[in-house]
């Protein structure tokens, strides 16, 4: 090349300038539904965060939010939640090709299982009120932010005795908590469980510190999570 | 080397039910995802055919048994029938439990013709197998050609040197076990291997790529390869030393499967991949066991490793005469036949193949540490009980990669008595107890003509209880009533309670259960 040297460094700049990622492999996020990308900064979830479910619903919320990257190819695993119903799993969204049930042979393993499956599986629901070791949640944690995988932690089913730890020294990066829950449908001896309209809220720390709130009907008429605003639009546009 | 070799196919046929120890008189299925995979021959007389969904194997044969697929005793159990044929053939390949093959030529020149090899084997087998199942035996031009031999067998058929095109010809393109290539040919109008083997192979290649190509070869009664000129590099075999010597099967197991993960690297850097495999395993005293293994794909290192746990098995947990007198000292993988690795085509940057790849592992990974049942995979089931709709299954028994369970359209029709979308996200393994009163404290009971007794007031579950705030119910479920055995008759509601949740409750019994929670 004859070009004096100053032309090649700023070729040579130019190039590094065209071949910088523009995403650091720490900002990588995973999808979510349309109607939750109000609860989260960027509209989708940080690889490497966590997340905390809190209320009546958040087992809903919980596969709502796995919902999106399931179904555009990522694995999912349920960690020490057997009594989760697969088939509002898949109401929700989630692909049951891609999804794992672990179960962890004692209640104090849970970590150790989730540790193996970081990195493998994208996004790992785990029931609340496991603990562990502080020592083997900041060990979590940071395998989560070097591996990329998604830890959703879900509060308990609400006539568990068990009573549920809130963890929030451990420090969650996303609280989300179901405000409200009204269900429609159901009647004084008639109809039938249609859909139920909840406020979440979310706040948390870093970019999440902003509190944020959507309402939606979680689950919808057809099980999947649905937006309110444009179901009450519908709604004007029929009377 | 266009040539094939000229083949005998022994086949026990049932053999799946065989190995599980019941007579071919009863109806027994065994079924594997699902599906039937054998049936006894009193099942298929009662219309039970392979492929069939459980539930219509059971619809067509109402008193059939049916039981799991477990191919690590269906090859225990034909590790004796292998046994008696090795003083024909040191070289005996095992297609499946169940059927076997080896190269004729040497044993027929040694014994005087093929009649005389046939005899022996069907001799030998019959005496092991007893009147379990019967013995067929097949001779052709090429394993594919002698298997349909054996499959035509009464018990006995042998297809003359050079004869082999004229023995396909007049079969369905449907013996090809090709389903998706098969519906193409025959909508095209190509019915028969003759009329398939009579294309030319340069419009197969063009119309099919190099499955179509396979198949073709096979039609034509060629070899399902084309020659290939390299030769085979003996340095491919791998061995590993077992110090001190192993008794128990898991232990050469777990040797097995990182050999035949090292196997699977060393082929995937020639780019070749393994159809079949020979597996050799010595013990302290010089005693060694040799079997060959073929898959009709490519062998996967996991393939590997449970064929090496199938054929120990059997070797060390046969029969007194047939078992080794000490521990296993080495173990060698050899692969015998290697194909060019068409492989599979990972995504751009990573994608969806190789998310399934990473998960294949870690779930092998947590199985081999926390035992076999720790991971599970769902599959759909037909049920009217939210936890009967989706049934989960060990991940090791199902294949990962590109997994597809969503069912076909005609099985996803409505249950009669199903509950109505959405469904409930917390179902609890084991219902919870509780109590439904009424607004006098008196339990809620429902006639037998499905009434119930008064308006739901409160729910009690563990000593709380909450004010019912809306109900809808009874929905009762009168189920197999002609069945002394599994008869289940119970009463469902939905109820909604005061701090807003909602339950699915179920009478059964005279006592009331939270079945499924809407959380």
């Amino acid at each position: 090349m004859a070009s004096s040297g100053s032309e090649t460094a700023a070729l040579l700049d130019m190039v590094a300038q065209q071949t910088t990622p523009l995403a650091l492999a720490h900002e990588q996020t995973l999808p979510v539904l349309p109607v939750l990308e109000g609860l989260l900064p960027g509209g989708a979830l940080r690889r490497g965060s966590t997340v905390e479910i809190h209320g009546i619903g958040a087992t809903s919320l919980a596969l709502a939010l796995a919902a999106q990257p399931s179904a555009a190819g990522s694995w999912t695993a349920l960690v020490g939640v057997p009594s989760i119903g697969l088939m509002a799993a898949a109401e929700a969204g989630l692909s049951l090709n891609r999804l794992f049930v672990v179960r962890p042979p004692t209640p104090g393993s849970w970590s150790d299982v989730v540790a193996s499956l970081v990195g493998s599986v994208d996004v790992i629901v785990v029931a609340g009120g496991h603990r562990a070791g502080s020592g083997d949640l900041r060990r979590l944690t940071a395998r989560l932010r070097e591996r990329g995988s998604v830890l959703i932690r879900v509060g308990e089913a609400p006539w568990s005795s068990s009573s549920f730890k809130a963890t929030s020294g451990n420090g969650a990066d996303v609280h989300m908590r179901i405000v409200s829950s009204k269900w429609e449908g159901l009647g004084d001896g008639h109809g039938v469980l249609h859909r139920r309209r909840v406020e979440v809220r979310a706040d948390g720390r870093g970019a999440s510190a902003r509190p944020r709130s959507v309402k939606l009907f979680l689950p919808g008429s057809n099980g999947a999570p649905e937006p309110v605003e444009l179901a009450s639009v519908a709604q004007l546009l029929v009377s | 080397m266009d040539d094939p070799v000229r083949t005998l196919v022994a086949w026990c046929p049932d053999w799946p039910v065989v190995a599980m120890g019941r007579s071919l008189d009863q109806p027994v299925a065994v079924v594997a995802s699902n599906r039937v995979v054998a049936a006894s021959r009193a099942a298929r007389m009662a219309g039970v055919t392979r492929g069939q969904r459980r539930r219509a194997a059971q619809a067509a044969c109402a008193d059939l048994e049916v039981l799991p697929r477990d191919e690590s005793i269906e090859a225990r159990c034909f590790e004796p029938v292998l046994a008696s044929l090795d003083d024909l053939t040191p070289r005996i390949e095992v297609v499946r439990p169940g059927t076997c093959a080896f190269a004729v030529r040497g044993p027929s020149r040694y014994f005087g013709g093929d009649a005389a090899v046939v005899e022996g084997v069907v001799q030998r087998m019959a005496e092991v197998v007893g009147n379990r199942t019967d013995v067929r035996v097949g001779v052709a031009d090429g394993p594919f050609a002698a298997g349909l031999a054996a499959r035509l067998a009464d018990p006995v058929k042998l297809v003359e040197a050079g004869r082999v095109a004229g023995f396909l010809s007049p079969m369905s393109v449907t013996v090809l076990e090709r389903p998706d290539l098969c519906d193409v040919l025959i909508r095209l109008g190509v019915t028969t291997l003759g009329t398939f083997a009579e294309l030319p192979a340069s419009s197969v290649i063009a119309r099919f790529g190099s499955a179509g190509v396979e198949a073709h070869r096979l039609a034509a009664g060629l070899d399902p390869y084309p020659p290939v000129a390299r030769s085979l590099d003996p340095d491919w075999s791998v061995s590993t030393e077992i110090d001190p010597p192993a008794n128990r099967v898991d232990r050469v197991a777990f040797c097995a499967r990182g050999l035949a993960d090292e196997l699977h690297g060393r082929l995937a850097a020639e780019g070749v991949a393994c159809v079949r495999v020979a597996i050799e395993a010595e013990t302290e005293h010089g005693e060694v066991l040799l079997r060959l293994w073929r898959h009709e794909g490519a062998l996967s290192a996991a393939a590997v490793a449970d064929r090496v746990r199938w054929q120990l098995d059997g070797w060390l947990n046969g029969s007194a005469v047939s078992r080794p007198s000490g521990g296993i000292s080495r173990l060698a993988l050899m692969p015998d036949e290697v194909i060019p690795a068409t492989g599979r085509q990972l995504g751009f940057w990573g994608g969806e193949t190789e998310a399934d790849e990473r998960a294949a592992r870690v779930a092998a990974r947590l199985q081999g540490q926390l035992g076999i049942d720790s991971v599970m995979v769902p599959e759909l089931r037909g049920g009217r009980e939210t936890n009967q709709q989706v049934e989960l299954v060990s991940a090791a028994t199902v294949e990962l990669r590109g997994r597809s369970i969503q069912p076909e359209s005609n099985e996803s029709a409505p249950w009669p008595g199903g509950l109505p979308v959405p469904s409930p996200a917390r179902v609890p393994v084991d219902p919870v107890a509780a109590e439904l009163l009424d607004g006098d404290g008196q339990p809620v009971i429902v006639s037998g003509r499905g009434a119930a007794s008064g308006r739901p007031a409160r729910l009690a579950v563990g000593g709380r209880s909450a004010e019912v705030e809306a109900w809808a119910g009874p929905w009762p479920v009168d189920e197999r009533w002609w069945d002394p055995g599994s008869h289940r008759r119970r009463a469902r509601f939905q109820v909604l309670t005061a701090d807003g949740s909602a339950h699915l409750l179920s009478l059964e019994g005279g006592r009331w259960w939270i079945t499924a929670t809407w959380d």
